[in-house]
């Protein structure tokens, strides 16, 4: 019975050893002077492939962007659930399209909500 | 399909949804509180009256309306009752939202009823997600610093876990090819040990289940979010936490591993012992922890972490125990009901007292006994029910529990239960002892609102009654747990 | 021949980057794609299991359009939140929000 764990731990072992192994490494190569130490400027700077940029990263986004994207998230993903009804619209008939209207409506309960809450305005 | 099993559902929906545009149209506020308590009230009196029917499944096998849900919908239904009694007065904090805040719980509440009765993995982690999310709002609803942050935690370390806790379930349908429970014990019924080794998914997902739902209950190693999240958010909003979410978070360990795996023994026997090893582990660290704390709310938190082991040494006995036999379940159910009595006074009296000394250091609750003689009388009988003495609720939620454990040969994890329960009683006291004993640092009395003095002296009554005849909920916990005998 | 196995070990090793990048990213928007990076691998298994395993029925493909739409309010919420820490703080690395102790 707890033999049958018995391949689950070695897995562990198997796993610590490896990690350990991977973080030892470097230190050990390190240690025994097979790796020389010269850091520069360019060996500690982050990897990043492409050109250097000019000017600062990050740019900054109006705030309104958010609001728009959050509602947009959480209204566009309804589409999955109508395509499937209405691919199957003849054999899922009056109780689907009810079904339907149901969550429909609940949706547009959340869009006056933020209509009333002046989220869609652009200031 | 039968929607009138599906009404009490549906009304906390029509309310949710009410109170929202009722919030966009009116500014008189109470009125949003009022509506949020009708609708409750109709959905509980419409659960009350359908227990102990033998209704059938809904929804093609995703709900069942059988007593054990009924009994957790009555629970979670008077949890929000409570939760709303007593956030009338805290919601004024926020002048902005408060429609937001009571339809969120009311969500919250019907993700927790669904949890209780679904028996379908998609259904299941459908009920789970819509209460975790509703309760990530919940979380952040102060708005300052602390409480985002809390929001935050509590967002991201609950989404991994749902992700974890799905990734259980998908091993588990792919094991099985069904998503049904009842399908899923099928399936697996007949199993040796050598042919489930010899493909593991299933131990695997059951594992990754465990993990799910740990994080739900608070259990430890997955109990790192509980006192920031308790810590940061509103009062209300933490008993809210501490009580119902962990109530339904066993409600469905309850019944995803009884009905989908308590089948081949030595299974069910090796899911109990993992759910023992958890229960050691939560009891110890959660009263070592907190014994050094300060803040009554991380204090309280800790408590929770503990009393979710004691409530694990339920679910090993259940485990360890043979197929009919519900002693465990039984007993778990009868400690869930004292512990949501419990736990809600106690939030309530430190809502009632903190509001007023805005702090929730344990200091600042000295001399309460002379200030608000009352409060600190509930507080206290409260403290010495999560402690498990008599004549408290508590004490009779522990021997339950303890003795179904002993009758399965679990006598070495009662033992640590009853040291852990020493262990405890020094850090509640303590507070106790602050509160009856120490120097005032002013003579002002503590006022307390009427809905907020109502919420108390319901829980406090419901602590009493179960403390001293405890045969009635046992009578309902035993009828409950009776749809797990096969 | 591609077979199931090797959609399970894609999706075993996308569900370990996701993690790795929850434990030890520290900007808050890119735990969040990690958890989506999670929950997506979750969907693989699901849709591999349902097409090998029962080939006749769509409930893998069902349970993972619910995932897509859970995972969705999530990550609205999640961001909604993040927005109200970034008002307060002006910044979302998580190891500066530490008000409240781990």
């Amino acid at each position: 019975m707890l033999a049958n764990y018995g391949y689950i731990g070695l897995f562990l072992i198997a796993a610590l050893l490896f990690t350990l192994l991977m973080v030892t490494i470097p230190i050990a190569l390190r240690f025994l002077r097979i790796v020389p130490d010269k850091p520069n400027p360019i060996k500690n700077s982050i990897f990043e492939c492409g050109m250097e940029t000019i000017g600062k990263t990050w740019v900054r986004f109006n705030i309104h962007y958010y609001y728009y994207a959050l509602i947009f998230l959480a209204l566009d993903v309804l589409v999955v659930f109508l395509y499937p009804w209405a691919v199957n619209l003849r054999e899922l008939g009056g109780s689907g399209f009810i079904i339907i209207l149901v969550l429909m409506a609940i949706v547009l309960v959340g869009f006056s909500y933020a209509w009333k809450k002046r989220v869609l305005e652009w200031k | 399909m039968n929607l009138a099993l599906f009404i009490p559902e549906l009304a906390l929906v029509a309310t949710a949804v009410i109170v929202i545009l009722l919030d966009l149209l009116t500014e008189q506020k109470r009125l949003l509180a009022q509506v949020s308590i009708s609708g409750l009230v109709v959905a509980g009196g419409v659960t009350v009256a359908m227990w102990g029917h033998n209704f059938p499944t809904i929804f093609n096998n995703m709900l069942a309306v059988d007593n054990f849900a009924l009994f957790f919908k009555m629970l979670f239904l008077g949890v929000a009752f409570l939760v709303i009694l007593s956030s009338v007065d805290y919601v004024i904090k926020f002048a902005r939202f408060q429609g937001e805040y009571y339809a969120l719980v009311l969500l919250a509440t019907l993700g927790m009823m669904l949890m209780a009765a679904t028996t379908n993995l998609i259904a299941i982690y459908i009920a789970i997600e819509l209460t975790s999310i509703s309760l990530y709002a919940l979380v952040g609803f102060l708005k300052d610093a602390k409480s985002t942050e809390a929001s935050l935690k509590y967002l991201l370390l609950g989404a991994v876990a749902s992700a974890v806790l799905l990734y259980g379930m998908a091993l588990i349908f792919g094991f099985t090819g069904k998503t049904n429970l009842h399908d899923i014990a099928q399936s697996i019924q007949a199993l040796s040990p050598p042919t489930l080794f010899a493909s593991p998914a299933l131990i695997l997902g059951i594992v990754l289940l465990v993990a799910g739902f740990g994080f739900k209950i608070a259990a430890v190693p997955f109990q790192m979010w509980v006192p920031d999240v308790y810590e940061g958010a509103p009062t209300p909003i933490t008993a809210y936490l501490s009580v119902a979410s962990k109530a339904a978070g066993f409600a469905i360990i309850l019944r995803v591993f009884f009905s989908a795996f308590g089948q081949p023994d030595w299974l069910s026997q090796n899911w109990g012992l993992i759910f023992a090893g958890l229960a050691v582990i939560s009891m110890t660290l959660g009263n070592i922890m907190a014994i050094p704390q300060s803040n009554i709310k991380r204090l309280l938190g800790y408590s929770s972490i503990a009393q979710a082991g004691y409530l694990m040494v339920g679910l090993a006995a259940l485990g360890v125990s043979p197929v009919g036999d519900i002693l465990g379940q039984s007993g778990v159910l009868f400690f869930l009901a004292s512990y949501v009595f419990t736990n809600m006074g106690a939030f309530i009296a430190v809502i009632a007292i903190s509001g007023k000394l805005n702090s929730d250091l344990i200091d600042d609750y000295a001399g309460m006994g002379k200030r608000a003689p009352l409060l600190a009388l509930a507080l206290t009988l409260c403290l010495i029910s999560l402690i498990g003495m008599p004549p408290a609720a508590g004490f009779m939620a522990k021997f339950y529990i303890f003795s179904a454990a002993v009758q399965h040969d679990l006598l070495w994890l009662v033992v640590i239960a009853v040291l852990n329960s020493v262990i405890s009683a020094y850090y509640y006291l303590r507070v106790v002892k602050v509160m009856w004993l120490g120097q005032a640092a002013s003579q002002e009395k503590v006022p307390s609102s009427a809905a907020l003095r109502l919420a108390l002296v319901l829980s406090c009554l419901g602590v009493l009654l179960l403390g001293i005849i405890p045969g009635y909920m046992m009578r309902l916990a035993e009828l409950a747990a009776r749809i797990f005998i096969p | 021949m591609l077979g199931l196995e090797h959609y399970l070990i894609l999706s075993a090793i996308l569900f370990s980057i996701g993690l790795y990048g929850v434990l030890s990213k520290r900007n808050a928007i890119i735990i969040l794609m990690c958890i989506e990076l999670m929950l997506n691998a979750v969907n693989i298994t699901l849709v591999a299991f349902s097409r090998y395993v029962v080939p006749a029925l769509l409930t893998g493909q069902v349970f993972a359009i619910f995932v897509i739409v859970v995972a969705a309010t999530e990550a609205a919420v999640g961001l909604a939140i993040i927005l109200a820490i970034y008002r307060g703080l002006e910044d979302i690395d998580v190891t500066k929000i530490n008000l409240l102790k781990w």
